[in-house]
């Protein structure tokens, strides 16, 4: 039973009391002040109620909007598809990769280890080889169309993770600290190659040899300085 | 004095396709005697199992031992720590660049790297060849 109800009911039942003519005034008193406080309660919870009511409400909506939006994120196809997916396209791209290396480098050791005693001979096997070097090329078209289904799904789950990241308010958690080996690799290992190539500004030239050490990117030139 | 063309090299790289482009140039350059490491461990066992060789060529980025690891095994070791020592990286931040050097590293090399830049880097380690 809500709170304003039994206080409207004591209410009534003061009533009852107080009209039934009782002869002792400290009675009545003791009424009257019960009186005072059933219209006092009735007012605070009355009020209390309706902020309860109305916090309970928004935490309603917020779930259900939650809900929506982690649904609207389709995880399950991000999970179960999208990114399996772009798992194996990145794997056949290494594989591709790898294979037309391995072609590549094994038709230029084969023309660097043959020796030139029959010049036509040397021709045709030159020609073959070289032929079949730039069929290897042909791994670029490929590879090219499976990173960009990659980038497709990257993209794809960026948009949604900023637009629930935006919907819900999210602020980012301190980062958790990963496993053992995760620890030694960001303490020990390069980030690797930058997309921008390592090319110098002078900046950086001058921060190295001024003695302030920067995160500025040092060419093969600059290094170079540095042993001579 | 003239460098031994016959003197064993080591490369160290966990990409076997890196340790092929490295091992040809070298043939390229003359040098034939060349052996390999999958990692900095690997490369320390073969050189403290009392293989001697006249450079080590090492990548940066391995597991379970870097290329940096080994440099300061190889300096911290009476016998090992003349060896002549370039490093390859895909990555030459300035302070991994003098890390390396203030550890011991004779010469840096950034990938992607061409035979002119490997014979320049190695004439400066070991002599003209």
């Amino acid at each position: 039973m809500p709170a304003t109800d039994v206080a409207t009911r004591i209410r009534s039942a003061l009533d009852d009391i107080k009209s039934t003519n009782l002869d002792d005034p400290r009675l009545m008193e003791v009424l009257g002040l019960a009186e005072n406080l059933v219209d006092s309660m009735k007012i605070f919870f009355g009020s209390l109620d309706s902020s309860v009511h109305g916090e309970f409400r928004y935490i309603a909506e917020y779930i259900a909007r939650t809900r929506d939006e982690i649904a609207a994120l389709r995880p399950n196809d991000i999970q179960n598809a999208r990114l399996p997916t772009a798992g194996a396209e990145l794997e056949a791209v290494v594989k591709d990769t790898e294979k037309a290396t391995d072609i590549i480098m094994s038709m230029a050791e084969e023309i660097l280890e043959e020796n030139p005693t029959d010049l036509d001979a040397y021709k045709a096997m030159i020609d073959g080889k070289m032929m079949q070097m730039i069929e290897a090329c042909s791994f670029q078209d490929i590879t090219g169309q499976r990173v960009s289904k990659v980038v497709e799904t990257l993209t794809h789950i960026e948009e949604r993770v900023s637009r629930f990241s935006e919907v819900m308010g999210v602020l980012d958690a301190a980062e958790e600290q990963g496993d053992e080996k995760e620890e030694w690799r960001k303490e020990n290992l390069l980030n690797g190659p930058q997309l921008d190539g390592p090319a110098t500004g002078q900046d950086a030239i001058d921060a190295l040899f001024d003695g302030d050490i920067s995160d500025e990117q040092l060419g093969q030139d600059d290094i170079d300085s540095m042993f001579d | 004095m003239a460098v031994d063309m016959a003197m064993p090299i080591l490369v160290v790289d966990d990409y076997k396709t890196m340790i092929r482009i490295i091992r040809n140039l070298l043939k390229q350059l003359g040098f034939n005697n060349v052996d390999e490491a999958a990692d900095g461990q690997e490369a320390l066992q073969k050189m403290q199992a009392g293989a001697k060789f006249g450079l080590v060529i090492s990548d940066w980025n391995m597991e379970p031992m870097t290329g940096f690891e080994l440099l300061k095994e190889v300096r911290g070791d009476d016998k090992l720590k003349g060896t002549p020592f370039i490093m390859i990286t895909a990555e030459s931040k300035t302070e991994n660049v003098i890390a390396a050097k203030r550890a011991g590293v004779n010469n840096y090399i950034v990938k992607p790297f061409n035979a002119a830049t490997l014979k320049a880097k190695m004439s400066s380690v070991i002599g003209d060849f």
